[in-house]
């Protein structure tokens, strides 16, 4: 029974932790329907405003029920959220859950690919210049570290493009895949890769890797620049920890130490960082996506922001608002688990 | 090291193979007739049922695959018949039509004089706030309510249609996208979901992702002549400077609308590509509120269209993209005059405007708050009224104050009394002069800058009842003169339509005429 009292404060804490999520969820539907209301205009306006009489736009506004108590609309919306039932888009008419799953799709593609970007860029660029430190290799890695950070996502894409997609004609400059391609696909599963790959069509696959490149880079290479920091002091840390002169001192070669002693010990933080980047790469994703006009659901939140579509964009944000809450609770179980200070 | 340094460099390989692969332009199985055109856009369509829509985008892909009973023919600027065989009026206000024989929808049902009473009956009962109901009033005398006596069924081809007024604009009304002729499928009283749109038209709605695409694939059922294209895949853009890029890279065959004046510029010089021009009728206007000062006094008002000066906005703000306006009425539709060169001259004449000022008391310089808005008109807005401020002030006549803010807001203290002068837009429903005369200068216009004059209201309505054309085109010269006269408004430009396309691609000039209609039958991939 040694591990009771371990497993049940465990519990606690995560009893605990889901407890204090619920208000902070509530609390963020509750800013996201109040700024939507007070932000002017709504849907009609903005597609109908400077075509048909301000009278005609009012009676509009009430048949669609804009006009009622904002009580009344708060309780609604509660009520849908409770039922996951996000409502219909006004704009276009679309069920926002569909929205979520097919656009979202397309968002969680890319920042999937670009988290292996950035952990492929972060973790060695990073490794290279803790293990060099103060060498021109390590002022190298910083400054290429500090630079990815700083560059606004949007400047970088429209680098990339520029470069690679004008000057040198490497990669298409926009879309999830060519517009062929999108349409011949069958996308089950909304991922264009997997798409493609349970079609066998390594055509198709070959395509929207192509498109995925320059996105996935752009964005992966902002949150590299985190990771880069974090790997290179965790490597100087570790390469200072008592256990290397340990190992250096039992005879081992340096090269052992390094990778298997030091290197390794330094990555455990990464996993941690990798979830708190998520917030990061999700408000990275609506830049990056606006600017290679890929489909995913940053780009229709700032479609449906421009007409005004109250309905998607109170869902969108809280599905963001509750993947993030959701993700945060998850990191701090883990974090609960692997260190047992955390629940104190 | 040596493992990390092998796995970056086959990467890096990997990358290069990939780029290797090219990109560029798609393989579409090459052109003529078995082409696939791709249509690059910013622009997005709101429904593709005809109850559903009042904007470009849906009405451009109904325009190609849901079509009405009478259409636009390219080129020309009265209606045609298109699923009827012939419609005629047989009094100012009883409107028969005769459909051709044989037709089917792309589900392959018949279409039949019930579906056209189905698809008119339900856009006015459904009412949709982004529908064109309001479009329908001189058949249904309520938007929302149908008696059904307002469409007869008069046996399976043949169709009346009984107004409740004597309208010369309805053929044209039946031209646009809430003509659009749907199955008795579709539901009486709510919108059909786009991903089961039907109609017949050269195209069938293959498939519509929002935000992605839409397809549309060649009709083999269609009546008439068949496309010059197998396939159109319309992609939608975000942003203007992402197509631009597109368009240059030979990922789109076609980029058109919203391209701005400074990438179309660009594109000019580009390999491969060639930007071609049309007349078009959408036209920006400055719009006085009579009730309100300076606008309440005509001497000012005349003022001002003597001294504004429409080249400058052409030439340094819109690159030659747009043309100067003198009517509300665009260059292009029958009927047009160009009142507003004939009474203030072409350039800017300072001497007379003073003239006007002196005669009529006014003390200069005068002061002038001009509104505009950056949220619906276009980045430029900002460039075209400080251009109009440079006239305006420069003359020494006047000392104008701009003040802009959000569309949302714009749009609805415009209409309240709360601007003096302020800017506005018009894209047209149907290119008759009747659309760019009625909404502003009747008494009751939307606009509600109080202009009224009665003479005005009764020609209005005497263009309205007459089905004579060449009566019609008198109405419209006279009531441009008394406008031009009396300056409630004061044109300023009109657009042209510009497409940037690929090297092979033909047929796209063919398509821009003033019904602002995209025929993609007409446009080939050599």
């Amino acid at each position: 029974m040694a591990g009771t009292p371990h497993t049940t404060s465990l519990r606690t804490y995560a009893l605990t932790r889901l407890a204090l999520a619920l208000p902070m969820v509530w609390i963020l539907l509750t800013m996201v329907f109040l700024l939507m209301r007070v932000a002017p205009g709504d849907p009609i306006s903005a597609a109908l405003g400077g075509r048909v009489p301000a009278e005609q736009l009012q009676e509009r506004r009430e048949a669609a029920g804009y006009d009622r108590p904002l009580i009344v609309q708060y309780f609604e919306y509660l009520g849908e959220i409770a039922r996951l039932d996000f409502g219909e888009t006004i704009v276009d008419r679309r069920p926002v859950t569909k929205v979520i799953l097919q656009n979202g799709a397309a968002t969680l593609e890319l920042t999937l690919v670009a988290l292996i970007v950035a952990l492929g860029v972060g973790i060695s660029v990073g490794l290279i210049s803790g293990r060099y430190r103060d060498t021109p290799l390590d002022i190298a890695g910083r400054l290429f570290g500090i630079l990815i950070y700083a560059a606004p996502v949007f400047f970088l894409g429209f680098l990339a493009q520029i470069v690679f997609s004008q000057w040198l004609g490497w990669f298409p400059s926009s879309g999830r895949a060519s517009p062929v391609t999108s349409f011949d696909l069958d996308t089950p599963t909304n991922l264009f890769l997997i798409d493609a790959l349970i079609a066998l069509d390594f055509d198709a696959f070959i395509d929207v890797l192509k498109h995925i490149v320059l996105p996935a880079t752009t964005l992966g290479l902002v949150i590299g620049g985190v990771f880069i920091r974090l790997v290179r002091v965790n490597v100087l840390q570790t390469l200072q920890g008592d256990y290397i002169e340990a190992a250096r001192a039992r005879g081992l070669s340096e090269r052992t130490v390094v990778w298997h002693h030091a290197f390794k010990n330094a990555l455990v933080p990464v996993i941690t960082i990798i979830g708190l980047q998520i917030a990061l790469l999700l408000g990275g994703a609506v830049l990056t996506e606006q600017t290679f006009n890929w489909p995913g659901i940053g780009s229709e939140l700032i479609r449906y922001l421009n007409n005004r579509d109250y309905i998607a964009i109170q869902g969108i944000i809280t599905f963001f608002a509750l993947l993030v809450v959701a993700i945060s609770l998850v990191i701090d179980l883990v974090n609960a688990w692997v260190d047992p200070r955390v629940r104190y | 090291m040596g493992r990390s340094l092998r796995i970056l460099l086959l990467l890096g390989a990997a990358l290069l193979v990939l780029a290797a692969g090219g990109c560029g332009g798609d393989d579409d199985g090459g052109g003529g007739e078995g082409a696939t055109i791709i249509h690059g856009t910013t622009d997005q369509p709101v429904s593709y049922d005809p109850a559903g829509s009042y904007d470009l985008p849906s009405w451009n892909v109904i325009y190609n695959a849901i079509w009405g009973l009478l259409s636009l023919p390219p080129g020309g600027n009265q209606p045609e018949p298109a699923l009827a065989e012939s419609c005629n009026f047989d009094n100012p206000s009883t409107y028969t039509c005769k459909l051709r024989e044989g037709l089917k929808f792309s589900d392959g049902t018949d279409l039949t004089a019930e579906d056209v009473k189905h698809s008119f009956d339900r856009n006015n009962r459904i009412n949709d706030p982004k529908g064109a109901a309001p479009l329908l009033g001189s058949l249904y005398k309520e938007t929302g309510k149908v008696t059904g006596d307002e469409v007869e069924v008069v046996d399976d081809l043949t169709v009346t249609f009984h107004l409740n007024r004597p309208d010369a604009t309805w053929p044209f009304i039946m031209t646009t996208g809430a003509g659009g002729i749907v199955p008795s499928e579709y539901p009486a009283d709510k919108i059909q979901p786009d991903a089961q749109a039907v109609g017949h038209g050269p195209y069938k709605i293959a498939e519509y992702r929002p935000g992605e695409q839409t397809v549309l694939e060649r009709n083999d059922d269609f009546y008439g002549e068949a496309p010059k294209n197998e396939r159109v895949i319309i992609q939608y853009f975000d942003k203007s400077s992402a197509l631009k890029l597109a368009v240059e890279n030979g990922e789109v065959d076609l980029g058109y609308r919203n391209l701005t004046p400074t990438e179309v510029e660009d594109l000019r010089g580009a390999d491969g590509v060639e930007v071609v021009e049309g007349n078009g009728t959408e036209i920006r206007y400055m719009v006085f509120n009579t009730k309100l000062e300076p606008g309440n006094n005509e001497a000012v008002r005349k003022a001002m269209a003597y001294v504004i000066d429409r080249q400058a906005i052409v030439d340094n703000v819109y690159n030659g993209t747009v043309e100067p306006l003198y009517s509300m009425v665009p260059r292009g539709l029958a009927g047009h005059t160009d009142n507003f060169k004939t009474v203030y001259g072409e350039t800017p004449d300072k001497a007379k405007a003073e003239q006007v000022l002196e005669q009529a008391g006014v003390q200069t310089p005068v002061k002038a708050e001009i509104w505009w808005t950056p949220s619906h008109y276009g980045d430029l807005s900002a460039d075209e009224y400080a251009e109009i401020k440079r006239a305006l002030d420069g003359s020494g006549l006047f000392d104008v104050q701009l003040k802009s803010t959000e569309w949302d807001e714009y749009s609805e203290a415009s209409s309240k009394d709360q601007y003096p002068v302020f800017q506005l837009g018009w894209f047209p429903d149907y290119p008759d002069p009747d659309n760019y005369l009625t909404p502003f200068y009747r008494s009751d216009s939307f606009l509600n800058n109080h202009y009224k004059n009665e003479q005005v209201d009764k020609l209005l309505a005497d263009q309205q009842a007459s089905t004579d054309q060449t009566e019609r085109e008198e109405f419209f010269k006279q009531i441009q003169e008394i406008a031009a006269e009396e300056v409630p408004i004061i044109p300023i430009w009109q657009g042209k339509q510009v497409a940037a396309v690929r090297e092979g691609i033909t047929g796209v000039a063919d398509t821009f005429d003033p019904s602002f209609q995209f025929r993609y039958w007409l446009v080939a991939k050599e």
